[in-house]
């Protein structure tokens, strides 16, 4: 934290006049911080309360991902990629598992998709809570951070219970999910299926979850202090939105209604019933008001699939040393930060020539710049807050 | 009374020396017993436990331990600190605490000193706090406990104005400003002063809240977004006086409000010598329903942003005391 | 609708292709379901004028690059040699049906030096200064063209392919053993297999 010396002795000296003049001071906010979702530091000039210039610096989590999936198989690579947005943590591997399945023309069994499916929406509902938890915290409110996390928990064991990961599952495999246990590379393994009763507790997780939505929009909505803190602050427009790639629920909340889900078919969203959440105003209330519609949604979505789910292998067959053919792909996936996706430039060999990952919360922290200008420091954070990015998937 | 006892105190030494050993102890032990309610109730609203260990099941030895281990930190004092101010800042705050005990009434004759212009005493010693909390935004050499200090100037200055406004009705309707004689007065009229100045009631606790910059109106502190705000480089010891600053004054403040508002010591169909020992418990159970309320109050909202703070003292708060004193003092003189 | 198995000969997708690719004055590969345009540099920024204003591709995803060299410091070398360069992509799509357009150009290999695209797209702003940092690529009319993740005074272009990776330099890659060995002594002999089947 730097002390700008000059700045305190131009203050002491100030002349108190009838007009003041007051200087601009630079504040640097972050990178460590209560509210900054890591490690993320923006270089504010700010006079008194209003703030005149955010530059945001960013890089201190950057781990190199791109370069590090040139020297790792591609089964290595899923264990690494988890790590990108680590709230949703299975929703990140996702999108790469099928990119490498669509060059190597893999047929993915039914059940698998329908399980990466309900596991992806499990992700969503763990992120969209964690959103609930912190951004009231941000705002001063304590209490909803427990109840939220409360909730959070369920799905949390429930993830634990079939992938063995709460937050780095680790449990997609090139032609399907991962369909064995025992360990070690001695035992001979046995095909196994999800472990038993897992779908039926699922299932009712997703009703007290829906409760707990219900819990938290009367918690969180019906509180004036909270409205006078969001609405009308921070309105992103429709335009500006899609020029600087700002995707997820924080385009849908500025009134486009534009949900990957619908629109790509990386996994079967299209045999569920589900409506895309939009608000009109774009503002902090509609973003935070999407997400929680959005944890609504995926319990429904999860109930839908848990009851129509088919029977059948868990994976493809694959050969024994994955080599993905030649070619290039991109596949973008509606994940809950935002568009998540990877494109694969693969020469043939064991792991990709290139992996770009275009990750949601770049794109939605790199309107910040122009989203706050002009604003006062408290909005700052609570601005900041509603886009809701986290700094390993900003980093990569 | 054994009479050694009546005729030693009568000494006014001793007195004196006694009534000063019984202010020092009550500030900490009231600001330990209001932090423990404090962790406890807001455990229990978020679904936790609260203290646990300290102390066996009940963790009563918590803040015990707290304070302990403050004492012994190290103290840090930042090299670009003014270290005079700085370190008078935290001694200022529980200055203006502990003076406020002065003038509160426990009983009918269980007062340190009554004034006769008590109310207009304890406004004016609370306004201290005021100064120590600039003192501390200041000398701190930190840009965020610039911002906090000048936040806390802009809301504190802001707020004094209700606080002193709401009382008036009361001072209007008791006709002096002697604390014990407000209380005397809500005896003789046989009804607490709240049904009639349930506005100005309202107003007073609120212009508290914000006295003492709790949630919502912490803006000061904005754990969030100031990391501490003007607290931030106070460490040990000294924050420990900031701490029990804030728990004692929401107990000395809350007396305040019990007395102006709610009777004070008194409960309507108890005799007079039975308050003389009654008195006190009253005042401390009616000291803990409000004190409640501000736990409540601090864990249920957010906090309000610096300018909807100012608007909501100058635009509503400060209309609303005058009306209130206009239509007090008008009924008073008709009725 | 499962992951789809090569669909160069859809249909719809390969018309869409040729209509962009017609707009832009490019030519349109369409593989594994992505749609890629090749331009020319020198029309790169008119491409994408043209993309936003009359395809409606409003939604700029990403800007990245792919550099082809046959030299490799980390990682496998391609497996036929081919014309080294730098291929600048940008990721455009629409919002109302999901259409995505790869747009892509390429660049010279010792200098890679494009026109930017921040005055078309607002969001390209910080693309680009990735793709500068981690590909040495030049963006002309770039308002803020410094480092962005990576320190100030780092020298080199991480991404490129003759970027060695500091940790593979500092120790080899061990493979796949079950018991690595101390440094200096044998042990498992490394295989190449995948251990998940």
């Amino acid at each position: 934290m730097t002390i700008d010396t000059n700045a305190i002795r131009h203050l002491s000296d100030a002349q108190v006049s009838v007009e003041l003049e007051t200087e601009d001071m630079t504040l640097n906010i972050g990178p460590q911080h209560p509210s900054t979702h890591g490690v993320l530091r923006l270089v504010a000039r700010v006079d008194g309360e209003r703030c005149y210039d955010v530059q945001p610096v960013i890089g201190y989590m950057h781990r190199g991902y791109e370069k590090l999936s040139e020297v790792r198989t591609y089964p290595q690579i899923t264990t690494i990629i988890n790590r990108i947005d680590w709230v949703s943590g299975y929703a990140n591997e996702v999108p790469f598992i099928v990119a490498a399945e669509r060059l190597m023309e893999v047929e993915v069994p039914e059940r698998a998709q329908y399980i990466r499916l309900i596991l992806t929406e499990m992700a969503r509902i763990s992120s969209h809570l964690v959103f609930n938890a912190s951004y009231p915290l941000e705002l001063g409110a304590a209490t909803p951070l427990f109840f939220a996390l409360r909730e959070r928990e369920r799905v949390l064991d429930l993830l634990e219970s079939v992938t063995g990961g709460r937050f780095h599952p680790n449990f997609n495999r090139i032609g399907g999910v991962k369909p064995a246990y025992g360990s070690g590379s001695t035992t001979r393994k046995q095909p196994q299926d999800l472990p038993a009763g897992f779908l039926a507790e699922t299932r009712t997780a997703m009703d007290k979850v829906q409760e707990a939505a219900d819990q938290l929009e009367d918690l969180v909505a019906g509180n004036e202090i909270i409205l006078a803190r969001t609405q009308g602050i921070g309105v992103l427009p429709r335009d500006m939105a899609a020029a600087y790639g700002v995707s997820g629920p924080n385009l849908r909340a500025s009134g486009v209604p534009f949900d990957l889900r619908k629109t790509q078919d990386y996994l079967p969203y299209d045999r569920f019933d589900f409506k895309v959440i939009t608000a009109s105003n774009g503002d902090c209330f509609d973003r935070w008001w999407v997400r929680l519609q959005e944890i609504r949604e995926s319990a429904r979505i999860i109930q839908q699939a848990i009851d129509s789910i088919p029977s059948g292998d868990l994976q493809a067959k694959v050969p024994k040393v994955i080599k993905v053919p030649a070619g290039e792909t991109y596949v973008r996936a509606e994940n809950p930060k935002g568009e998540m996706g990877y494109y694969l430039v693969s020469d043939g060999g064991q792991g990709p020539y290139r992996l770009k990952i275009r990750s949601a919360s770049f794109s939605n922290l790199s309107i910040l710049p122009w989203i706050l200008e002009g604003v006062l420091v408290p909005d700052i954070i609570a601005i900041m807050g509603s886009l809701d990015f986290v700094l390993g998937d900003v980093d990569r | 009374m054994p009479q050694w006892i009546v005729d030693l105190f009568s000494n006014f030494w001793v007195s004196l020396g006694g009534k000063l050993l019984l202010v020092a102890l009550m500030i900490p032990l009231v600001g330990m017993a209001i932090g423990f309610a404090e962790m406890k109730l807001s455990a229990k609203m978020q679904y936790r436990i609260g203290p646990y260990f300290a102390g066996g099941r009940w963790g009563w030895a918590q803040l015990i331990a707290d304070g302990v281990k403050f004492f012994q930190k190290e103290d840090i004092i930042p090299e670009e600190a003014d270290r005079p101010v700085f370190k008078a800042a935290p001694i200022l705050v529980l200055v203006g605490t502990v003076a406020l005990l002065v003038v509160i009434p426990f009983g009918p004759s269980l007062i340190f000193r009554d004034l006769d212009v008590g109310v207009f005493y304890a406004l004016a010693i609370s306004s201290l706090s005021t100064i120590g909390i600039l003192m501390a935004g200041w000398s701190s050499a930190n840009k965020y406990s610039l911002i906090g200090g000048l936040r806390a100037a802009g809301q504190l200055i802001a707020y004094e104005l209700p606080l002193v406004l709401a009382v008036v009705g009361s001072v209007i309707l008791a006709g002096t400003m002697s604390l014990q004689g407000i209380v005397e007065a809500q005896i003789e009229a046989g009804y607490p002063y709240l049904i009639f100045q349930a506005v100005g009631f309202a107003i007073f606790m609120i212009a508290t809240l914000a006295e003492l910059t709790r949630i919502p109106f912490d803006m000061p502190i904005a754990e969030s977004e100031l990391v501490m705000g003007y607290l931030t480089e106070y460490s040990g010891f000294r924050f420990l006086f900031f701490f029990l600053a804030e728990f004692a004054n929401m107990f000395t403040m809350s007396a305040i409000a019990a007395t102006l508002f709610l009777g004070g010591y008194w409960l309507p169909g108890i005799p007079q010598d039975v308050l003389e020992f009654a008195g006190p418990v009253i005042l401390l159970g009616k000291v803990f329903l409000l004190v409640f309320a501000m736990i409540w109050f601090r864990w249920t909202f957010p906090r309000f942003r610096e300018d909807q703070l100012q608007t909501l003292a100058w635009k509503w708060l400060v209309p609303l005391a005058l009306v209130n004193i206009a239509v007090t003092a008008t009924l008073k003189v008709v009725l | 609708m499962t992951s789809s198995p090569s669909d160069t000969e859809t249909s719809p997708l390969k018309t869409y292709a040729d209509r962009v690719a017609e707009a832009v004055g490019g030519t349109a590969d369409v593989a594994f379901g992505t749609i890629k345009v090749r331009v020319r540099a020198e029309s790169w920024v008119d491409a994408h004028i043209t993309a936003r204003d009359e395809l409606g591709l409003v939604f700029f995803s990403w800007l990245s690059a792919i550099d082809w060299a046959n030299d490799v410091a980390a990682g496998d070398p391609l497996r036929e040699e081919i014309e080294e360069r730098v291929e600048l992509i940008s990721a455009l799509s629409d919002l109302t049906d999901g259409d995505m357009v790869l747009f892509s150009t390429d660049l010279d290999k010792a200098s890679p030096r494009a026109t930017s695209l921040v005055g078309v797209y607002a969001g390209a702003n910080w693309h680009e200064r990735e793709a500068h940092e981690m590909f040495g690529i030049e963006f002309d009319g770039h308002p803020n063209l410094i480092h962005l993740y990576l320190p100030d005074s780092f020298v080199g272009n991480p991404l490129r392919k003759a970027f060695p990776l500091l940790s593979r330099e500092v120790k080899p890659w061990p493979g796949t053993v079950d018991v690595e060995a101390m440094p200096g002594q044998g042990g498992d002999e490394p295989s190449t297999e995948n251990p998940e089947a």
